[in-house]
């Protein structure tokens, strides 16, 4: 017998359209799956059916069968499913229960009854595992984005679950995290269904793949026909008038995340800006916005900058998209409905921010800094969230655009730096001494 | 000291603080209080402290005209609708004191707790009532939540060019922020189901042993409550 079962499977939640509509497959024990498909196209709530939380959390009307190992989910609760089945969910930030990683990652492990003198062992393990083996004792509001999307993940890999389900789970980690991620998912022995918008390591390691548009299953086959193309990253040298240069700057929290680096942007270039979770790409972009202060050295711009957070929920202020837009050009909704138009959000202008999808939240975030038409444009992760087409629409947005601006692109998206960069620069091996 | 003893002796000071009979007692227990809250990151004690001693010194200035005790006025002001005559004396001033004093030692000895206690480690202390322990730190990490919260929309709008300043513009962060830790909860209470939270049979981690140290702070606590009853 599989171990899911899924049969006739439609859902909406309350007051919406349908999210799943008539979906019917089959997981095998230790089989690895992708969940590919565009934004709003019901990944995220096959997950929840998956794990039971559609429909005893977010109510709403369900109908068909979901059976994992053989339980039948209407009748099971999530809770009851916690440890055969494991979620990690899209956003690190809103599952994290406890301040301190230790506990975060031994929540679950006391939850279903794992024997007491295993659980500092499993956790430590688990921790050790995501290469999160020194943060044990950290708090989580210290970490970086990159690093409590590892903790989360240690967290779920700790129940050892027979059924993982990951939403997004690279979306803030850098390449070489996102491989590990995935081959740890795969080596963990459990069957994995993982919805990932950077499909390209999670193909390589996947049995077969599960495409879904508009709530249906439009195909089911093996991951040969989607393996993506190679990132190729240029890295030329630095042209046009500087728009903003950063001179041996060093910077730090509670410890040094900077120091010496140097970096410049020109008018008419896209930089983009890699390295690993935790080594600064953030900070550069806040230092090069103006947001933040450098302790030392210089920061010399040139014109308006405006600054993309990567947590889209910070663009959520107004009742309306297009209002929300318009804040950075002092109220004029002509021109924010046409950023709305230029990122594919036409008939979103009247909705409030909040009941969009997490995909659509990423593309409104970019229409509010965008609108502005900035000397410099800095963008910090600009792509999480966001399915494979319109990353390409993004692409050429910003090489239409870029003649007019500097651009600075803080990634861990190596195919998106490749396609929109004009120069890529490392904060490694040598983030203390020059970038470039 | 363990976070459980250190809540007891808090908890123990603000409970003398309710139940002393004398002004100076409580302004000593506040005092005491607002030394310990000193020991926190002063960015994060801040706004805590500000809240203390704000709603302490609005109730030592409301309390006189609401109240009608005392024969020795110093001040008689006019008569309003619903609140009668005003006036202002010596005894209102001071039970407005010591009520304002009472208030203070209580939100300082809130204060503590949340600034300098792990929470963490409370929980999982927590011998009983776990999830009601677990719900006051999740509830305790509210503030520091919407700070971060608050930071993160600034930032988003200074990102814009947008200058936030004055009680108008902080007052326009008010709903994105409600809707936000609205939705943040409901994010939470999803992923703690999905952990298996709630469900019968659940264990806990292994934890230390009580020391000598953490045994005399629930006596100090106990004599605290005693001690404010009886002779502060």
């Amino acid at each position: 017998m599989a171990l899911v079962s899924v049969r006739e499977l439609s859902f909406r939640y309350a007051e919406a359209p349908p999210a799943l509509r008539e979906v019917s497959l089959d997981v095998e024990a230790g089989e690895v799956v992708a969940l590919l498909g565009p934004s709003g196209s019901g990944k995220s709530t096959l997950l929840r059916a998956l794990a039971g939380l559609v429909p005893h959390f977010h109510g709403g009307r369900f109908s068909g069968r979901v059976e994992i190992d053989g339980r039948d989910t209407r009748r099971t609760r999530p809770s009851e499913l916690a440890g055969t089945v494991a979620t990690l969910f899209q956003d690190p930030e809103d599952q994290v229960v406890f301040t301190r990683v230790e506990p975060e990652v031994a929540f679950g492990l006391e939850n279903v009854g794992t024997p007491p003198a295993q659980i500092p062992l499993r956790a430590a393990r688990a921790l050790a595992s995501v290469g999160a083996g020194d943060l044990g004792d950290r708090r989580v509001g210290q970490l970086s984005g990159g690093q409590l999307q590892r903790v989360c993940l240690a967290s779920v890999l700790a129940l050892e679950p027979r059924l993982l389900l990951l939403d997004e789970p690279t979306s803030q980690l850098d390449p070489d995290g996102a491989a590990t991620a995935i081959e740890l998912a795969r080596s963990s022995g459990a069957a994995v269904v993982v919805s990932e918008h950077r499909s390209e390591r999670v193909l390589e390691a996947c049995d077969r793949v599960l495409f879904l548009e508009e709530g249906r299953l439009r195909e089911d086959g093996v991951p040969d026909a989607w393996l993506p193309r190679e990132a190729d990253l240029p890295h030329g040298e630095p042209g046009g008038v500087p728009v903003c240069r950063l001179e041996d700057v060093s910077f730090g929290y509670d410890r040094p995340v900077l120091s010496g680096v140097s970096l410049e942007v020109g008018r008419g270039e896209i930089v983009a800006l890699i390295g690993p979770n935790g080594s600064g790409k953030t900070t550069v972009g806040k230092l090069a916005a103006g947001l933040l202060e450098p302790q030392e050295g210089s920061v010399v711009r040139d014109g308006r900058a405006c600054y993309l957070s990567q947590d889209p929920g910070r663009y959520l202020v107004c009742e309306r998209a297009d209002e929300e837009v318009a804040l950075a050009v002092d109220g004029d909704l002509t021109r924010a409905r046409a950023a709305l138009a230029q990122l594919g959000l036409e008939g979103f202008a009247a909705r409030h921010p909040r009941d969009l999808s997490s995909g659509e939240r990423e593309r409104l975030a970019l229409a509010a800094v965008l609108v502005a038409e900035p000397d410099l444009l800095v963008l910090d992760e600009p792509t999480r969230g966001v399915d494979p087409p319109r990353k390409d629409e993004l692409v050429r947005l910003l090489r239409a655009q870029a003649a007019g601006r500097g651009t600075l692109v803080a990634t861990n998206d190596h195919v998106f730096a490749g396609a929109v960069a004009d120069r890529v620069v490392s904060t490694v091996p040598e983030r203390a001494a020059a970038l470039a | 000291m363990r976070p459980a003893a250190a809540a007891a002796l808090l908890a123990g000071l603000a409970a003398a603080a309710l139940l002393a009979h004398r002004t100076v007692s409580v302004a000593v227990i506040a005092a005491v209080l607002l030394v310990v809250c000193l020991r926190a990151p002063a960015e994060r004690r801040r706004m805590y402290l500000v809240g203390a001693l704000v709603s302490g010194l609005a109730v030592v200035v409301v309390t006189p005209f609401l109240e009608t005790i005392g024969s020795h006025p110093i001040w008689t002001g006019p008569t309003v609708p619903v609140l009668g005559q005003l006036d202002v004396t010596t005894e209102e001033l001071r039970n407005g004191l010591f009520q304002g004093l009472r208030l203070t030692a209580v939100a300082l000895a809130f204060a503590a707790y949340a600034l300098l206690l792990d929470h963490d480690r409370l929980v999982q202390a927590a011998g009983f009532a776990r999830r009601s322990v677990l719900a006051i730190a999740l509830a305790t990490r509210l503030v520091p939540t919407l700070e971060r919260d608050a930071a993160g929309l600034v930032e988003s709008l200074r990102g814009r060019g947008v200058e936030v300043s004055g009680v108008r513009g902080r007052a326009r962060l008010l709903s994105p922020l409600l809707a936000g830790s609205l939705e943040r909860a409901l994010n939470l209470a999803e992923a703690m189901e999905a952990r298996g939270y709630g469900r019968p049979g659940g264990t806990r981690a292994p934890r230390p042993g009580w020391t000598g140290r953490d045994r005399a702070a629930l006596v100090g606590a106990t004599a605290l409550v005693v001690i404010g009853a009886l002779w502060l």
